[in-house]
């Protein structure tokens, strides 16, 4: 599949400058960018080609310039130069997206927004904060714990994921199957438009929980990937911290079984803060990284974490226990907060510790956001271990089962031709997978360019109402340019790579 | 691993697939490489290079990093660290003044490595490819550093670390300067400021000397212990001379714990200065002095009072893994080498009285090679806890580095200032009236980063806390 890709470049993006032309636009921009860093020397610039996925380990993308921003003033300078110029811009968080998003595929400017990292101003009251796009999210997690203050959203990654970024990709994480995404949590936007206009969303000052005024443009910006325009503050809303969790884990010898228990727990009423499944490879994967963990081998092993007030968590976590008991070969819970913290910090790096499982692999950040229908689930981790099988790459499967999002984890030998091509054939294997089951090819990291392609078949005609959207906002495609559409992304020289050169 | 893998330029050809191979990068257009690396430096570089391939870039280690947190710059973190020397090894980018500051501004801390999931190790990288720098330096293939650096560099890590008798009469000096009003009138006289020396001279250590001379000596164990040990002390070269009262506080408190401690002669500096300051032959040199000195000690514990050189000691295993003579000697060491915080904890201690007739507030900086390389946070910390009357707290950003780094604070002051600026404050926020370490570069950067904050905060060796606390019949 190639998703009719365009070889041309897009409709105002101009083509690779030369080295004299780079220094001059270097030189242009420090002349408008009056607080941030702007980066120009090649052992700067090789550093910003790049992002967490498979893609841009096999092709990565220099831009022609690096800016720091440091302030919405640098944005807006930067965008009004960009549109003036015809200059392509692809702002960048921490560059941990695994789809492409942040690279700059037709050169240009990056513009990273990671030291735009300030927490501005916690407002207890109102339940809400006001951030800059660069703070980290477990860095926000811990300013607001003092003042007893929650931002539910809580991605795997939340030692890396800046808050910007998790609203660009709209990002889910482990607790969405109670508080929803992170667009649930995002009150108001400052955004510099492609023109160099500043823009607040959410009503202008407004200290407002709701808010029914007009067309929802925060919603709009919201996992638009940067594609519209550039996030510069985030007026989020906040809960009170629970005062208690407690977690059951439960293990199964068939994965149906597992499937089946995520039913019964909703059926017993439960509403848990999070549900999530490591397949036996995953396990595996845990005990290696982690040999304190001592977790037992099996099929699945499904985590339910319930939160709220002590009485309440220990009634729903027995609530869990007995709804699964039947199913489960082994069932216990916890309240103890060491032992808990302990397994989530496992779950958390799973995704990269996967690579104790073949010595020599590593992880390969492809196709490894599907989601499909909750009750679809053992049906596709079954066929995810068919198409491992079929194309020989091991694949280690963790996921939020409650929402139906699945993270497959590929474990290439980038040093190897032929591993290369049958991952990035079983990563489009998958994603077709998740297409028929009814899903979609990306749960909650979002489109960028690796999964462009998917785009057409995956919203037919809507994907037209999103492209006039885009020209609406960016009429010369400079915004993040080989984001989401696939006639914008630079066409595809070859299959027969490594990630390494001379490999075999 | 061999270099085969910067010999070719991968296959282009018209299959088409789902992913889009950028080939067309910046540098295509430019000259690849001026000039290639020597082929030692190249072979060192591909040593490392399946460390360097674990990376998966999911981004994990840049809150760790102490100069990615304060520039922001992606090649001052860990991720673009390895892009670049990644880059490097594949011939991808040449070896330019911008690489080189990038890599050489690394504090080696290896709070990312700490971090990693994917189980990259930073340290090992740097000691590769700082090695490799000086090698192209050498063959005039690099920027070089200049002739005051260098032959500063020749001096202090080709003739004072190698020689412990040097290093004493060195020490000695230091000590007059300070003691005699020489360091008073240059201050005075503004000299100090005049060489560009303010950073380096705030460093230096205040100390009586009381050298610990390692000459085959045993402290026998406390007469009335039970279940005695026997273990062999590695002195260190700072430990023994500048922080000799510290080293003499070592052998009690393991006194008191039941161990005959020996001080093997031939012993002297354990290389960490050298390897991380890109001599790696020379590491490797003081590496196969400290083995020979401690192998007629059978298999006791080699027990160390300094992080830095417990997680070198510890790491020699890796860094002769290459010289068949010397591999599995250097590998047996290694595995007896125990902090001393992570030895006593395997220990029984006599009763600890209080250090102070009220209780103490007293805050824990990890020095980043005990937390970060060597993994031991929980050791020092029980140990502080178990003194009658002290109350302990962690210091926000606890995992940070203090900009000590070895002589990172000297070489890179700006930086180092900036970190223990911040360490200043965080000790502050604590309200602790003392703070722990266990390393003698974090105890001076300590002190100098609160002496400019005007704290009046104790800087103490765990060992100085624990000798206060068992002493026999106690201190006020």
């Amino acid at each position: 599949m190639t998703g009719g890709l365009r070889l041309e470049a897009p409709a105002g993006v101009a083509p690779r400058r030369t080295r004299a032309e780079r220094l001059a636009l270097a030189a242009d921009l420090r002349r408008v960018v009056a607080d941030g860093d702007v980066l120009s020397d090649d052992v700067e610039l090789e550093v910003y080609g790049y992002d967490a996925s498979f893609m841009a380990q096999l092709a990565p993308s220099v831009p022609d310039v690096a800016i720091v921003a440091r302030s919405e003033a640098d944005v807006v300078a930067v965008m009004r130069y960009a549109a003036a110029n015809g200059v392509p811009v692809t702002p960048r968080g921490a560059a941990s997206g695994c789809a492409g998003g942040c690279v700059a595929m037709h050169g240009g400017i990056v513009l990273a927004m990671n030291a735009m990292n300030r927490v501005l101003d916690v407002d207890a009251p109102n339940g809400q904060v006001t951030v800059e796009p660069g703070v980290v999210h477990a860095r926000l997690i811990e300013v607001l714990a003092p003042h007893g203050l929650l931002f539910p959203p809580d991605p795997g990654s939340s030692r890396m994921a800046t808050v910007g970024g998790m609203a660009s990709t709209n990002a889910h994480g482990v607790r969405a199957v109670k508080y929803g995404p992170t667009g649930a949590w995002v009150l108001g936007l400052h955004v510099v438009l492609p023109d160099g206009t500043l823009i607040e969303t959410g009503s202008v000052g407004s200290r407002a929980k709701q808010s029914s005024a007009g067309l929802e443009l925060t919603k709009l910006f919201v996992g638009a990937e940067g594609t519209l325009g550039v996030v510069t503050r985030l007026r989020l809303k906040l809960l009170p911290r629970p005062k208690a969790r407690a977690l059951v884990i439960a293990m199964f010898d068939v994965l149906e079984r597992a499937g089946e228990a995520v039913q019964a727990v909703f059926r017993a009423g439960i509403s848990p803060s999070a549900i999530e499944i490591l397949d036996a490879r995953s396990l595996r994967a845990a005990n290696l990284y982690r040999p304190g963990l001592g977790l037992r081998e099996a099929e699945a092993m499904l985590l339910f974490e319930v939160d709220g007030n002590p009485a309440g968590v220990r009634w729903d976590a027995e609530t869990v226990v007995e709804a699964v008991r039947e199913l489960a070969t082994h069932v216990e819970w916890s309240d103890q907060e060491a032992q808990i913290a302990r397994l989530w910090e496992a779950r958390s790096v799973i995704g990269a510790a996967v690579g104790v499982l073949r010595p020599g692999s590593a992880r390969a950040y492809a196709g490894e956001d599907i989601c499909v229908p909750v009750d679809r689930i053992p049906e596709a981790l079954r066929a995810i271990q068919d198409l491992s099988a079929r194309h020989g790459i091991p694949v280690a499967t963790y996921g939020h089962i409650g929402g139906g999002s699945l993270h497959p984890a590929l474990l290439v030998d980038g040093r190897q031709r032929d591993d290369v091509r049958r991952a990035i054939e079983l990563a489009d294997a998958i994603h077709l997978l998740a297409l028929d089951l009814g899903g979609t090819v990306t749960g909650e990291h979002g489109v960028g360019a690796a999964r462009a392609m998917y785009m057409p078949r995956e919203h037919g005609p809507a994907l037209d109402t999103m492209r006039a959207i885009k020209r609406a906002l960016d009429p010369t495609g400079i915004m993040n340019p080989a984001t989401i559409f696939p006639e914008d992304v630079p066409p595809t020289p070859a299959l027969d790579v490594t990630l390494v050169p001379g490999g075999r | 691993m061999t270099s085969d893998h910067r010999t070719a330029p991968p296959t282009v050809e018209a299959t088409p697939f789902p992913y889009t191979v950028a080939a067309r990068g910046l540098l295509e257009n430019e000259s690849r490489i001026a000039e290639p690396l020597p082929a030692a430096a190249q072979a060192l570089l591909d040593g490392e290079y399946d460390n360097m391939l674990a990376c998966v870039r999911c981004g994990l280690c840049l809150t760790s990093c102490p100069t990615f947190v304060v520039t922001g710059h992606e090649s001052e973190g860990p991720r673009g660290r390895i892009a670049l020397v990644r880059a490097l090894v594949e011939g991808r980018i040449p070896l330019t003044d911008g690489l080189i500051d990038r890599e050489e501004n690394c504090l080696a801390c290896d709070a990312c490595t700490a971090v990693c999931p994917a189980g990259v190790k930073m340290e090992p990288i740097q000691v590769a490819v700082r090695a490799a720098i000086e090698i192209a330096r050498d063959a005039g293939t690099a920027p070089s550093r200049g002739l005051v650096a260098s032959a500063i560099r020749a001096v202090v890590l080709g003739w004072l670390f190698p020689s412990m008798p040097r290093f004493r009469a060195v020490v000695w000096l230091v000590w007059l300067y300070r003691a005699s009003g020489l360091r008073s009138m240059a201050r005075a006289l503004g000299m100090v400021r005049l060489l560009g020396m303010r950073d380096a001279d705030d460093l230096l250590p205040a100390f009586t000397p009381d050298f610990l001379v390692p000459e085959g000596q045993v402290y026998p164990a406390a007469p009335d212990t039970r279940d005695r040990a026997e273990v062999a002390l590695f002195a260190g070269c700072v430990m023994s001379t500048a922080f000799g009262s510290t080293s003499h506080a070592t052998v009690r408190v393991l006194q008191r714990a039941g161990c005959d401690v020996a001080c093997p002669a031939g012993q002297g500096c354990c290389g960490a200065l050298n390897a991380h300051a890109g001599d790696r032959e020379g590491a490797r040199a003081l590496a196969r002095q400290t083995i020979a000195a401690f192998e007629p000690g059978g298999d006791a514990p080699v027990v160390t009072n300094a992080a830095g050189c417990g997680a070198m000691l510890k790491e020699y295993g890796h860094l002769l893994a290459d010289d068949p003579a010397w591999a599995a000697r250097a590998a047996r060491l290694s595995s007896r080498v125990r902090d001393v915080s992570e030895y006593l904890a395997t220990r029984d201690l006599p009763a600890m009285g209080a250090i102070a007739e009220d209780t103490v507030v007293v805050a824990y900086q990890d020095a980043c090679h005990l937390g970060h390389a060597q993994r031991i946070t929980a050791a020092p910390r029980d140990l502080i806890r178990r003194i009658p009357g002290v109350t302990l707290r962690d210091l926000p950003d606890k995992a940070l580095c203090c900009g000590s780094a070895g002589v990172y604070n000297v070489t890179h002051p700006e930086m180092a200032r900036t970190l223990g600026d911040r360490k200043a404050e965080a000790v502050a926020a604590t309200g602790a009236t003392i703070i722990v370490t266990a390393n003698p570069g974090c105890q001076l950067q300590l002190q100098a980063s609160l002496a400019r904050a005007g704290s009046r905060v104790k800087v103490m060796h765990l060992v100085d806390l624990l000798d206060a606390a068992t002493a026999p019949g106690g201190r006020p």
